[in-house]
């Protein structure tokens, strides 16, 4: 019997909160632990249901769907381009200050192509794939780099 | 005169596959020693392998340059055959 009543409860409390707020992450794990807890008490339930709503009004109007579904937040140019630099400004043998998106690994960097090899190495690990040798060796500025990297992976601007 | 930082101009097509050749046993070195479980062992053997080809950088003898591709391939065969035994 009160194990029926609670899960009414739980029931109305799920309604109530998706159709308040179908994104808010907040409330969905709110719920969760309620429904691990078999044993709650009904009344205690019940009574959490007033407070959940109110909680879920109040922040209902800023929700945006924010479900990612396990996949990464999708790339931008910018993003691209911050992430590279990011990575190339760790590189201990590239001055942070004389970085540009235009400078050229050998010419104004002064790298060598040992050198280039680590930091194309660099950008696959940052950016989880393979770049197969004959193109990684033709990337010789952090703007190639990008512009690379954003057609294999279909970003466009 | 501006000064060029360009690299030696005209290799010979052997010496240019030679460079080539290298560059992919550096790349191959670098991805085998991804797969190491232990980020100290992994930074070892990195900054081994970088002072192994920097060293040899400047070398321009064909012959010597071969027989350091050789040991190189040997020892990324070690490096593959260390991973394949332990599990990795």
């Amino acid at each position: 019997m009160a194990s029926r009543a609670l899960a009414h409860c739980m029931r109305s409390v799920a309604r109530a909160s998706a159709r308040l707020n179908h994104g808010n992450v907040l409330t969905r794990s709110a719920c969760a632990p309620l429904a691990s807890d078999q044993r709650a008490l009904s009344v205690l339930s019940c009574g959490q249901r007033t407070r959940w709503t109110d909680l879920v009004r109040i922040s209902g109007p800023s929700v945006h769907l924010c479900r990612h579904y396990g996949d990464l937040p999708p790339l931008t140019l910018e993003n691209i381009k911050e992430r590279v630099m990011y990575v190339l400004k760790l590189y201990d043998k590239i001055n942070p200050d004389k970085l540009q998106t235009s400078s050229h690994f050998m010419k104004d960097l002064g790298l060598d192509s040992l050198d280039q090899v680590e930091i194309i190495m660099a950008m696959e690990d940052e950016f989880g794939f393979e770049i197969p040798d004959a193109e990684a060796e033709k990337l010789m500025t952090p703007e190639e780099i990008v512009q690379y990297i954003a057609d294999k992976k279909d970003v466009y601007e | 005169m501006a000064v060029s930082r360009l690299p030696p101009a005209a290799l010979s097509f052997k010496q240019f596959l030679q460079r080539q050749k290298v560059l992919g046993i550096y790349r191959d070195l670098l991805r085998t020693i991804r797969k190491i479980p232990l980020e100290s062992n992994r930074r070892y053997l990195r900054d081994w392998a970088r002072e192994e080809f920097k060293r040899n950088k400047s070398e321009t003898d064909q012959d010597v340059i071969r027989m350091m591709i050789t040991q190189a391939n040997n020892h990324l065969e070690d490096l593959r055959k260390s991973l394949s035994l332990a599990g990795c």
